[in-house]
């Protein structure tokens, strides 16, 4: 039961990183490598004012959303000058770039050690020490998030990305700041993905950079990709699939290693096969 | 002097994989990241022949060059045409290729682990000294190879009459078409190639560094860093992207530390798209046809 109550915190945190994405990369049109980073840029900013400033759990959230975001409004001002495939090398730059910040800068996040000892995370002195707790706490902070990108991407401003993301030169003509608009949603993006990482530092109270890598990102790609880019209830579904993918496969018998690979092997043929169901570009078919 | 030598060496084998990536690049227009694997491929077939099957060294290299070929042609044939023929933009291509990359990394960290594997023989060699620096036997011929083979390459390129139809559709695929090029055959002649110079290049790197499941990509981005540097399609450029990459790096490496050198990359890079997003020579990246 314990267990199973941490697969679905787990799924939580999937399913926000998906969200998030799916802003900047479903509806943005901007195929980001670098969700992991910024993921991390939360979780690291957490447990970091955590344990050197005892700040409580809601500062400390809001702290991690704006550098999160402070570093993707920077980035993404240079890494929007490129498009599409290049635009996707740049991404997966930044993630190096922040991943090795976290393995390497040893005076502040003491490298590939990790830093342990994150305290639980309270709010106004309730403190989220148990499973079921935190459970719920994740599932609100899921619920605000996809209440967020919803309204976000039914809004003026959604409908000036998904128009950007189709046909960038058209919405231009129309007067739509489209610079702006997609630096904007990047960065939104970016904000919103620190939430999670912010969750994950508090709840597993240990973290170490191997959980933010290059891997990480694909997999949170996968995870929008296979739900289908522009759909959050999609991603979502996706995302507690691939979670408890590994465990099935376990369940079958297959030794943990292996499961893990099959894991991989398994989203990496699905990226392949909704290539093909996305050949033509990611239009959402029901509505042309 | 080490660093000079340190430079020389990253400096052909960047230029190597960045030659091998425009190869493909060039008639497919797409960001080929699977050819990451057929470098790992590779290694991890030599290491099948030469140390589990106990074939001979040479021999067990022809054959692991053979079979890295056989999957990138292979996935071309399997993956990227039909996609292509559905009319799959470049990014969508990319993003196949990445889980292409995934799948096929995965398949070998099942079938060997994902622990170091050696194919070196005998001890680790401390090299001969020269002007001070040192560099072993591998190295000399990692740098040998790796430049005789861009030189090569590139007179392929201009000269014979494979090259020449890679550039035909590498310009113009319908007008190549029309002359009678057939651009499918000419892009997986491409494949074929670049997945032997990839192959080539992951052999020499694992003779001299070992090999991990994961190993190709840091050196594939590596190559795609010099390539976007140097601008697609110039061989000058692709000389300067390399080398300045090589410089930065084992300079960095040197008066930082060397566990910055994978950031050192992605920085330049992205500096240098904010001062010259075209690179030294590219083409126009805009999203614009009219």
């Amino acid at each position: 039961m314990e267990y199973i109550l941490h697969l679905l915190i787990l799924v939580c945190i999937y399913v926000m990183l998906s969200q998030t994405l799916s802003l900047t990369a479903g509806f943005g049109g901007m195929i980001s490598l670098a969700h992991a980073g910024f993921y991390g840029m939360g979780a690291y900013t957490a447990a970091l004012l955590a344990i050197n400033f005892q700040l409580p759990f809601l500062l400390a959230l809001l702290i991690g959303m704006l550098l999160s975001g402070l570093l993707a409004l920077v980035v993404s001002t240079i890494a929007l000058r490129t498009i599409d495939d290049y635009f996707i090398i740049c991404t997966l730059g930044i993630q190096v770039i922040v991943f090795s910040l976290m393995n390497n800068w040893m005076s502040l996040t003491k490298g590939p050690m990790g830093i342990p000892g994150i305290p639980a995370a309270s709010i106004f002195g309730f403190e989220f020490d148990n499973k079921i707790s935190f459970l719920i706490l994740t599932i609100f902070f899921t619920a605000i998030v996809f209440f967020i990108i919803r309204n976000i991407t039914k809004s003026s401003f959604g409908r000036v990305l998904i128009a950007l993301s189709e046909d960038e030169i058209y919405t231009k003509s129309l007067g739509k700041k489209v610079y702006f608009s997609k630096v904007a949603s990047f960065t939104i993006g970016a904000m919103l993905a620190a939430i999670p990482g912010v969750l994950y530092a508090h709840y597993i109270s240990y973290i170490d950079p191997t959980s933010f890598t290059v891997d990480e990102s694909i997999f949170i790609l996968s995870i929008v990709i296979i739900g289908g880019m522009r759909n959050l209830w999609g991603s979502a579904i996706a995302a507690a699939v691939l979670v408890f993918l590994p465990e099935a496969l376990r369940f079958l018998g297959m030794p943990g290693n292996i499961a893990a690979n099959m894991r991989q092997i398994i989203y990496g043929l699905a990226l392949i096969v909704m290539m093909f169901k996305f050949s033509q570009g990611f239009l959402d078919r029901k509505k042309t | 002097m080490q660093i000079i030598v340190n430079i020389l060496i990253s400096f052909s084998i960047f230029l190597f994989v960045a030659q091998t990536f425009v190869l493909v690049y060039l008639p497919t227009k797409f960001f080929n990241l699977a050819l990451a694997v057929s470098l790992a491929f590779s290694a991890y077939f030599t290491y099948l022949f030469s140390q589990q099957l106990q074939l001979s060294l040479w021999l067990s290299i022809l054959l692991a060059i053979i079979c890295a070929t056989a999957v990138g042609m292979l996935s071309e044939f399997g993956i990227y045409k039909p996609l292509r023929k559905r009319g799959a933009s470049p990014m969508i291509l990319m993003i196949a290729s990445l889980g292409l990359y995934i799948v096929l990394q995965n398949i070998i960290s099942m079938l060997w682990g994902d622990d170091t594997k050696s194919v070196r023989m005998g001890d680790i060699q401390v090299g001969h000294e020269f002007l001070g620096a040192y560099i072993t036997d591998i190295q000399i011929i990692t740098v040998v190879v790796c430049i005789l083979l861009f030189v090569a390459c590139v007179v392929f390129m201009k000269h014979s009459r494979i090259g020449r139809n890679i550039r035909a559709v590498a310009s113009n695929p319908e007008l190549s078409n029309i002359i009678g090029i057939s651009s499918d055959r000419v892009i997986l002649w491409a494949f074929g190639i670049g997945s032997a110079l990839a192959a080539v290049a992951g052999i020499l790197i694992a003779f001299d560094t070992d090999m991990t499941p994961t190993m190709g990509f840091n050196w594939l981005l590596y190559g795609v860093v010099a390539m976007i540097i140097g601008g697609v399609g110039s061989n000058w450029g692709l000389v300067g992207g390399a080398l300045l990459l090589a410089t930065a790096q084992h300079l960095s490496a040197y008066y930082i530390g060397s566990q910055w050198m994978d950031a050192v990359a992605y920085i330049i890079l992205i500096l240098f798209l904010l001062a010259k997003p075209l690179g030294f020579s590219g083409k126009r990246l805009k999203k614009i046809e009219i």
